[in-house]
């Protein structure tokens, strides 16, 4: 009854090609479009049950001690006060993406200011919030806490597999005709998922029911089991909606820990929503990082040496670490390597997966790089680019599975009129306004994960897909329908998926990028299974049988669904496990990005003009969808070049800009009608759809496109994101001096 | 306290604590759960209703405040099966990607189109006295109070384009 | 401390006769109120003035307007009012999105007296006054002498605002705004500059100009506004401001700016104005 696939290899045959319903590959709308265009698809605060009592979380205000008392009697005796959870069970942080198991737990050890320490419930959340905010604590804070990771008393830990060299960077520095040596820092930045954190949780008897806003349902019930100290079967979550997640929402939370101690304690079922501050303070952060960039070319801009390396910070005690170097290895040529990474720990909220960890911020500060290389070898940043890429991962000495680098590059310079760029800085100016064109290349390393998805031909002749993976608006839902309805010859409104529910076959979950692939390739092979059947049935070999419109096409017989089920119902399930082409060869996306910027000559204020990005990431499968991606990844580079900024308080390390107001994500008139492309490929090493990740794609590289046309319009280098006015005013005066 | 409201035409008595916002009220009272939290602060919209026509965020108000005032919420504007013209646009445009602060997007939408049509300037529109005119800076401009994490802001515009055109013909 | 008081007195002596009592919470648009709520305790007891309908609307008088307390930014926006009223207008709309603006008061801006209210510069560049009532009577205040700091007003705890009063200028008059943020929209200032030009056969007659977010309270350019006078109304006005005329600003350095920056930016959005308002732009 299982269809099941290890990609230890190249996938020849292509399946979907084959196919002839012709809805892959289509710009569908999305199947549940209509249910949130009306506000009537269910995010987990919104199956708020008519008995439940409200939850509001406590902080910490201390970034490092014990909490040794609170005030629990004067609240409990306010209104409407139910109890107050103090339990040992509570959670310090997050769980990182796919841990598994519980995170650090109990409330008493601060590690961060802002750690949840209680919960607080009552009949109204009115009542809980006044509950939680007039709870006295009392600390006994530990005055030594390490709150910054360029303090010279930071604890830094250099993992020795995280290191890495090759040849002898030191001597191709001496010996290049064109060198960079440049530190780049990134703030920290956060997901801003529009949905805060929410859980509502049901006890029935000993089994727990957990409405949630989570990305990888399977992990977070096992990690939710773990942390209550019960069985994962005793566990149940649902998310068939996610208001968004970016890494955010991968681990299981303290909101949804406190919500099941709080809804076990008192028998009914308790809701705890996170407020937007505390999502900022107890939530994952991306980490600050500092790179150390080095670059050797010769005369013709040829690389023979690459150095990266990288600090960035985390939690006494938290495994996950930024894996800023993580395209270096494989995206440029160059016989000479070095590869750093270290951690600095430190007292500040915890961090971990934000869009496109790694790739994000270190082939930002890399293209950044490349673009300065760019400058003084005096090659057009697009050629430079060109002339580097490598015939195979020079790493590891490894083939690519596919590679349209190039074709990105040429294209997008193409459909951007990159040719009508004046090379030298300052050039152009419009009015008060200084014009300048940017790019940079984009590149993201491609995974599959373990996963599994039932798919049901119902007698009615219509299809069920069902998996635990979830749609946190990456467009799960329309993709799966599309490749079962593809695979089973059925039209789009005969297919229903469903999602969202533990219930269901385990999924990888949404993150990293790899979510369509790894759940579209389950979806597929449990069609597989299906096809088989009915090629059982109608005593055909599978090379024979058709499937299109609700009907089987066997030689010269149409006939439709139903009629062949004959009341019966046909249930395949597919399961994914990644092997050995993870090693054979070098998967990976590639693309292009081209910016045109606006910079006021006298208020250093900066306004993207344009902006173009053109991506290959195998066969996309629905492009309405994609593009769709493609776009939020290049805001997220917009925000990070321009405007986003973790802000830390000096003394404890608190996040200062804690809300929308102080943390500029950027709104509608910050963003122009982004351009995108994308181009046909397939990878064969991928998997049998042959299609590749893409959320994450746009925002890998995305800003060093926007920085890098500041530079082309004023002549100034931006090194330290963001590139906010103050900066690039500064270096206006000195120029001007 | 008792306040009386008229949400999306059907009156209803709200019995609430006075500290409970337009926008608790709605989906922890009324069940209506359609309008989102997104800050509670009044920071990116996605609470965004109609009041007396007008579009405010919900959570930056207290409910008993609109005793006898005339809400509009999304449900009001299009179910899944009676969607507006706006609606449908967002569908066809893919103006949403996890649709959080889709539901305020087009409320706040709802009301824009209703502001150009009856000439208000924006700080956007060049001449304070003259009429705005449907270019995507000023529809860009009047709909940045709603924050999109997805990015939808270019589908967002071409989806209200869309619709806008379609009005001007009609 | 349980649900609190809630009173939404229908006349203007109700709500005068309340106050007396103090301990109020005042809440007018409510948009500064509920965000400082979600984060940290506040007065329960809260007095609704939006029941106070004659205090909404804008009335003309012979030598003056009188913008009522409960006017909201969107009120000011559509209505139709003199030139020199722009600046005010231009600030109106930054006053975060619109649907801040539907709901958000004049008065309620200048109560709250953020150091990056918007509205102020653009009232004290119309020589605006306020009007402060309470069981003991009315009394008006220049502007200037209401905001006393961050956060701080001459508003004794029995009074409330009725009303904002801005005289008409003596001559023909001309009004901007400029504000400085971080992103297109949505955002709290750097810095903000409003001036308004009195403008004669030719030359400046008379000049107001203020800058907000560069100090506790936004603040006149005396200096400036007298070396402007009797001046040729041209963009040649720019290059009169020094900085010299702003020294009298104290910026910060907090995270939205440094206040090296503010003071340079300042200077620049002061020039700006300058030249718009000498019409050459």
């Amino acid at each position: 009854m299982t269809s099941h696939i290890k990609m230890d290899e190249r996938v020849e045959r292509d399946r979907l090609a084959e196919m002839v319903q012709a809805v892959i590959g289509k710009p569908l709308d999305r199947p549940e479009g209509a249910l949130k265009v009306s506000g009537a698809a269910p995010y987990a605060m919104d199956r708020l049950p008519a008995n439940a009592c409200h939850g509001v979380l406590v902080r910490a205000t201390v970034s490092n001690g014990t909490l040794r008392d609170m005030d629990v009697d004067a609240v409990q005796a306010l209104p409407g006060i139910r109890a107050i959870i103090a339990d040992d069970r509570l959670l310090r942080n997050p769980a990182q993406g796919m841990a598994g198991e519980a995170p650090i737990q109990g409330p008493k050890d601060i590690a961060y200011f802002g750690q949840p320490i209680a919960l607080v419930v009552a009949e109204t959340f009115e009542q809980a919030r006044h509950g939680a905010q007039a709870l006295k604590l009392r600390f006994e804070a530990d005055g030594t806490a390490i709150v910054a990771p360029d303090d010279p008393k930071a604890d830094i830990e250099t993992p020795e597999d995280e290191q890495d060299s090759t040849g002898d960077l030191d001597a191709a520095m001496q010996t290049a005709r064109h060198t960079v040596d440049a530190h780049y820092t990134t703030p920290g930045h956060v997901s801003a998922a529009m949905e805060p954190h929410a859980s509502i949780a049901e006890w029935n008897g000993d089994r727990l029911t957990l409405y949630g806003s989570y990305q990888m349902l399977r992990f977070n019930r096992a990690e939710l089991a773990d942390a209550l100290g019960i069985e994962e079967k005793q566990v149940r979550i649902l998310a068939p909606y996610v208001g968004g997640g970016f890494g955010s929402k991968l681990g299981i939370g303290p909101e949804a820990v406190a919500a099941a101690l709080a809804a076990k304690a008192l028998g009914v079922p308790v809701a705890v929503a996170m407020s937007r501050q505390q999502v900022f303070e107890s939530v994952m952060r991306r980490s600050e990082t500092d790179q150390h960039i080095r670059l050797a070319a010769d005369e013709q801009g040829r690389l023979i040496g690459i150095g990266h390396e990288a600090l960035v910070s985390n939690l006494p005690g938290e495994e996950f670490s930024e894996p800023v170097t993580q395209a270096t290895p494989f995206l440029y040529q160059g016989d000479h390597r070095v590869i750093g990474h270290r951690i600095a720990r430190v007292h500040r909220t915890c961090a971990g997966s934000v869009r496109a960890p790694g790739e994000a911020v270190g082939l930002t500060a890399l293209e950044i790089a490349l673009d300065e290389l760019a400058a003084a070898s005096g090659i057009d940043p697009v050629k430079l680019r060109l002339i580097n890429i490598p015939q195979k991962d020079p790493s590891q000495d490894i083939p690519f599975s596919s590679h349209m680098l190039a074709e990105a590059l040429e294209e997008g310079a193409k459909r951007f009129d990159w040719d009508r760029r004046r090379s030298e800085p300052g050039a152009v100016r419009d009015g008060e306004w200084l014009i300048g064109m940017g790019m940079a290349s984009a590149a993201r390393v491609n995974m599959l994960i373990e996963s599994k998805a039932r798919v049901t031909l119902n007698a009615n002749g219509t299809g069920t897909v069902e998996t635990d993976m979830t749609d946190i608006g990456t467009g799960t839902y329309t993709v799966l329908s599309q490749i079962a309805g593809e695979m089973l010859g059925l039209p789009m409104d005969s297919v229903e998926t469903l999602l969202g529910d533990t219930a269901y076959p385990p999924a990888s979950g949404s993150g990293g990028s790899f979510g369509a692939a790894s759940n579209g390739t389950a979806v597929l092979l449990a069609c597989e299974e299906i096809r088989q059947q009915l090629c059982e049935r109608l005593d055909c070999d599978m090379q024979g049988l058709t499937l299109k419109d609700g009907h089987a096409i066997v030689g010269n017989r149409r006939i439709a669904l139903p009629e062949i089920l004959d009341g019966s119902r046909l249930v395949g399930e597919g399961h994914v496990e990644p092997g050995k082409a993870e090693e054979t060869v070098r998967q990976a996306t590639y693309g292009s990005y081209f910016a045109e910027v606006a910079v006021n000559a006298i208020t250093g204020e900066t306004r993207l003009r344009r902006m173009l990005g053109v991506f290959a990431a195998g066969r996309i499968l629905n492009p309405k969808t994609a593009r769709s991606q493609c776009l939020g990844g290049m805001t997220f580079g917009i925000g990070m070049a321009l405007t986003e900024e973790l802000i830390h308080d000096p003394r404890d390390g608190h996040i200062v800009n804690r809300d929308f107001a102080e943390y500029h994500l950027p709104v509608n008139a910050d963003v122009p009608q982004i351009d995108v492309v994308l181009l046909d490929e397939r990878d064969a090493w991928a998997n049998p759809l042959q299609a590749k990740g893409i959320g994450e794609l746009g925002i890998c590289g995305a800003a060093a496109s926007i920085v890098n046309a500041i530079y082309n319009a004023t002549g100034i280098r931006i090194r330290d994101l963001p590139a906010t006015l103050d900066k690039i005013i500064d270096g206006l005066q000195s120029r001007t001096d | 306290m008792n306040t009386d409201l008229m949400v999306n035409g059907q009156a209803q008595r709200l019995d609430a604590d006075p500290r409970t916002t337009l926008l608790d009220a709605l989906r922890n009272y009324l069940h209506l759960m359609g309008t989102k939290k997104g800050c509670d602060h009044g920071q990116c919209g996605a609470c965004t209703v109609l009041v007396n026509g007008r579009r405010i965020n919900s959570c930056l108000t207290l409910a008993c405040m609109h005793d006898g005032d005339e809400i509009v919420t999304i449900e009001g504007i299009g179910g899944p099966d009676d969607l507006s013209a706006l609606q449908q646009a967002f569908i066809a445009h893919d103006g949403f990607q996890c649709g959080y602060c889709t539901p305020g997007q087009i409320c706040s939408a709802t009301a824009m189109l209703d502001e150009i049509a009856a000439g208000w300037a924006s700080h956007a529109t060049k001449n304070v006295a003259s009429l705005p005119g449907l270019t995507v800076e000023e529809i860009s401009e009047r709909m940045s109070g709603n924050l999109c994490r997805c990015s939808a802001y270019p589908n967002i515009i071409d989806a209200i384009l869309e619709v806008a055109a379609g009005k001007e013909q009609s | 401390m349980s649900e609190g008081r809630y009173l939404r007195p229908q006349r203007l002596d109700e709500a005068v006769d309340a106050l007396k009592g103090g301990g109020w919470n005042l809440v007018a648009g409510g948009t500064d109120h509920y965000p400082a709520r979600v984060v940290e305790q506040r007065p329960e007891d809260i007095l609704d003035l939006t029941g106070l309908t004659d205090l909404r609307g804008i009335g003309e008088f012979p030598d003056h307007f009188r913008i009522g307390a409960l006017t909201r930014w969107t009120d000011l926006i559509e209505a139709p009012l003199p030139g020199w009223f722009d600046g005010l207008k231009q600030a109106a709309r930054e006053v975060g999105g619109v649907q801040i603006q539907n709901r958000g008061t004049i008065a309620g801006n200048l109560c709250n007296a953020s150091p990056a209210a918007d509205g102020v510069p653009a009232l004290l560049s119309l020589d605006a006054s306020v009007e402060l009532a309470s069981a003991g009577g009315v009394r008006i205040l220049p502007l200037a002498d209401f905001i006393l700091g961050n956060r701080k007003t001459a508003r004794r705890p029995h009074e409330l605002m009725t009303a904002i009063l801005t005289p008409k200028p003596a001559r023909p008059a001309r009004a901007r705004f400029l504000k400085l943020g971080a992103r297109r929209y949505l955002v709290i200032s750097i810095v903000m500059v409003a001036g308004l030009l009195e403008v004669e056969e030719g030359r400046v007659a008379g000049a107001r100009l203020a800058v907000g977010s560069c100090s506790a309270g936004a603040q006149r350019l005396p200096a400036l506004e007298a070396a402007l006078t009797g001046q040729p109304a041209d963009a040649g006005l720019a290059m009169l401001a020094t900085p010299e005329h702003l020294a009298g600003l104290s910026p910060i350095d907090d995270i939205r700016a440094d206040a090296g920056y503010r003071r340079d930016a300042a200077l620049i959005l002061v020039r700006r104005c300058l030249a718009d308002l000498g019409g050459l732009r």
